[in-house]
């Protein structure tokens, strides 16, 4: 399945990147957030190789405790977690950032869930259980748009394509999630293309190919104060450090789900924010 | 960082209470059996007599590791079932609990506007939402009617949206986010409310306006342990509450326009009264906070959990940081290792906005947040204008009981005033005859002035955050209950905040 349509812009196809990057004050759209702590690094990949143990580079997982390639929705939902709420079991993930002595552990990921850009809160439903979803395109090496894929420090608003020296804050890696679905495919039909199934909104409306509004999940991955380490010198175990991306499975507990999307983004409340 | 579950640190206040809890310690809405009831839940941990009041099962503030029973999570939805009454005792209005509903949640989503849950003493393992105007949720006492989150649930009562909704005599503790938290009220009260052990606040009203805070007691929150944030006019009253051990006593970010704190208690906190600016959250920047007649002292505690603001601002007991047009009169302050009083500046090192022109301090929130934003390139320093500090006692303050700096700013154009301070330091000195709120001062504002951004080098040497699950904390003991907890009408959050006369406050005493 293509994507509905192409473009030459730089953006990428249409549905390929939000119409905007989504940063600025919390507290002017509805939201719901957890922070979960780190878990542990891993070369498993659940998503784009399931059932393989050690075929994918080196992620780091938040969420879910021990996710593995051979991990199944049934036993993951409902387990032990790192988030701050116990009904947050689903599992994200995404490349390790590499410093001059290995993998930097990060602190931790706070996990935004809103309405796509000018989308219709009303429109939103939650993801189906044991929803997979991948953002951002672990094969690049040029600058991917900072609305999918960006660093900035601390909480603060400016995006950039690199990280940069962040001072005391520490860096933060954003990836944006689709918030647009084909309405039947819980994963990709092809692994190797996890996003098949997925796009971003454009002008508030989904494309006709994933016509269905889903919560746009923003993962903010922060790192410790790297004070003294030279920007320049860091990547990312997928590769080149535009290589962003990062996973998401729906593995969360269905009613409280449900029951968040429902209160904090179709009713547009500020459930939470994070800072 | 939170994946250490296997036994919970817990005061002894808890160990006694919590002693049905351990089977339902997943989602929100299971329900816990009345302790006072024989029956016996699903993991077989038998009930036991209704519990004593806390204050008389304590006799000491060390915490104490409990080994729970905690069953593995339980995915059950019991509001589902339990929205109908178990007992039809008629429909006056009042929903008990669990006298006729098995769960708060229950009762709740039962309950038509201007209702009342009235909760009997026992712990309820629940996270509570409420989406009912002008619905009361009232404990039959206060210290053994425990919303207890385990340190798992997210929220103890959450108010979505609704107006005029009262949360009283009651206590939560043992949330990941926050005891009671309204979002987008107008209308909220909050009276003899105790929260403890919070992972962000105790007692939150978010983007709301005409409320109440009295009579609450809140220990031991990672943040505040009350914040009023993004809101201007607020049109909210702080009363009679004492707020110890958490990381920040009050936050204020971005609230004021008649937000009045006063005759309360404000200790071992890291840091005391908070207001602040900055542009992470809507309605920048802070303005026009009322504090009265409080008692702020030895705001410099060690093993609170905290936040980057309050380890940054550890020390201090009322710091207005980036905030305009503050009253802050006839407050005891005294024993602070940095200020007692100051005015500082914050600095926003990588912000959402830029700052707001003068014209834009007018605005209200709701104006205010149909401004487009721009993400600036370099960093923010919100300065302090236009305060007032008059007639309070302040002492004991190691680097200044009054102070006002900046980071670069001329301090002697930002038209704040002292008079009438009983104080013995201050930063820059002659702080009184520079900037009287009478009259034209003078003198030099460079003598002896304070080198705020000292503080950010000097933050490492300072005690670290402690995790919030496990700071030590004091026993709560015994509170004061609200009038006739068991006949008392209800009273919706419609008529608050109440009026309060301001001139007859007097400097309270300490000890």
């Amino acid at each position: 399945m293509l994507l509905a349509g192409c473009s030459t812009s730089s953006a990428g196809p249409i549905g390929a990147a939000p119409d905007r990057v989504i940063a600025g004050p919390q507290g002017a759209v509805g939201q719901f957030v957890v922070e979960c702590g780190f878990d542990r690094f891993r070369a498993d990949d659940p998503i784009v190789h399931p059932g393989d143990a050690g075929a994918s580079h080196l992620h780091q997982f938040f969420g879910a405790h021990d996710v593995a390639a051979d991990s199944v929705a049934e036993r993951v939902r409902g387990g032990e977690t790192t988030c701050d709420q116990r009904a947050d079991t689903a599992s994200y993930w995404a490349p390790a950032l590499i410093g001059a002595d290995g993998p930097i552990e990060p602190t931790k990921a706070v996990a935004y869930y809103r309405a796509g850009p000018d989308v219709d809160p009303l429109t939103v439903v939650p993801y189906p259980p044991g929803f997979m979803i991948v953002a951002g395109d672990h094969t690049a090496t040029d600058a991917q748009p900072t609305s999918v894929v960006a660093f900035g420090c601390g909480t603060g608003g400016a995006r950039t394509a690199e990280p940069s020296e962040c001072g005391v804050n520490g860096i933060t890696l954003t990836i944006t999630f689709q918030d647009c679905w084909n309405g039947v495919d819980v994963r990709s039909s092809i692994p190797s293309q996890p996003a098949l199934h997925v796009s971003y909104s454009r002008s508030g409306s989904c494309p006709s190919a994933h016509p269905v509004s889903i919560p746009q999940l923003q993962l903010a991955i922060e790192y410790p104060a790297t004070s003294g380490v030279d920007p320049a010198t860091l990547a990312l175990t997928s590769g080149d450090i535009h290589s962003g991306h990062a996973d998401f499975w729906n593995t969360w507990d269905e009613v409280k789900l449900r029951r968040e999307v429902e209160r904090c983004i179709t009713r547009d409340l500020v459930c939470g924010v994070s800072g | 960082m939170f994946e250490q579950r296997s036994s919970i640190g817990v005061a002894n206040v808890i160990a006694v209470l919590a002693i049905v809890a351990g089977a339902c310690g997943g989602v929100d809405d299971v329900a816990t059996p009345d302790p006072a009831s024989n029956s016996s839940d699903e993991t077989g941990s038998t009930s036991e007599p209704a519990p004593e009041p806390a204050s008389e099962s304590v006799d000491d503030t060390e915490a104490t590791d409990v080994a729970t029973t905690a069953a593995p999570t339980s995915q059950a939805d019991a509001s589902a079932a339990t929205t109908e009454p178990l007992t039809d005792l008629g429909d006056d209005g009042i929903r008990s609990v669990p006298g006729e509903y098995a769960t708060i949640q229950g009762a709740v989503d039962a309950a038509a506007e201007g209702d009342m849950v009235l909760v009997a003493p026992g712990v309820y393992v629940e996270a509570v939402d409420v989406e009912t105007d002008r619905l009361t949720i009232r404990g039959a006492d206060r210290d053994t009617v425990i919303l207890d989150g385990e340190l798992e649930l997210d929220n103890g009562i959450r108010v979505l949206g609704a107006s005029g909704v009262v949360v009283e005599n009651l206590t939560a503790m043992n949330y990941t986010n926050n005891g009671v938290f309204w979002i987008q009220a107008t209308g909220y009260r909050a009276s003899y409310v105790t929260t403890y052990r919070t992972g962000d606040y105790g007692i939150y009203a978010f983007d709301s306006v005409q409320g109440q805070i009295d009579h609450a007691h809140t220990v031991g929150s990672r943040d505040a342990g009350i914040y009023i944030g993004q809101c201007y006019p607020c049109d909210a009253l702080v009363t009679d509450v004492i707020s110890a051990n958490n990381g920040i006593g009050f936050s204020g970010t971005n609230a004021g326009g008649n937000l009045v704190i006063v005759n309360s208690d404000w200790y071992n906190n890291r840091v005391g009264i908070v207001p602040n600016s900055g542009s992470y959250e809507l309605c920048y920047p802070q303005r026009s906070t009322t504090i009265i007649g409080n008692r702020v002292w030895a705001n410099n505690q060690p093993d609170t959990p905290a936040i980057a603001t309050a380890l940054l601002a550890q020390g201090n007991g009322i710091l207005v940081a980036g905030g305009i047009a503050n009253t802050i009169e006839r407050n005891r302050v005294d024993d602070h290792d940095r200020t007692g009083i100051g005015l500082v500046p914050y600095l926003e090192e990588f912000p959402n906005d830029d700052l707001p022109t003068e014209e834009e301090w007018l605005l209200s929130c709701d104006e205010f947040r149909l401004l487009p934003t721009a993400i600036p390139d370099d960093a923010l320093l919100w300065d302090s204008y236009d305060n007032v500090v008059r007639d309070n006692v302040v002492s004991n303050s190691r680097e200044a009981d009054l102070a006002i700096a900046s980071a670069g700013g001329d301090i002697s154009t930002f038209r704040n005033c002292w008079s009438g301070n009983e104080f013995t330091t201050s930063a820059p000195l002659e702080l009184q005859n520079l900037a009287p709120c009478d009259g034209a001062g003078a003198g030099d504002w460079t003598a002896g002035d304070l080198n705020v951004a000292r503080w950010i080098g000097e933050q490492a040497g300072l005690p670290d955050e402690v995790d919030w699950r496990e700071a030590p904390l004091p026993a709560l003991g015994p509170h004061d209950n609200m009038d006739d907890p068991d006949t008392a009408p209800a009273r919706p959050a419609v008529d608050v905040p109440s009026t309060i006369d301001l001139d007859a406050i007097t400097t309270p005493e300490l000890g």
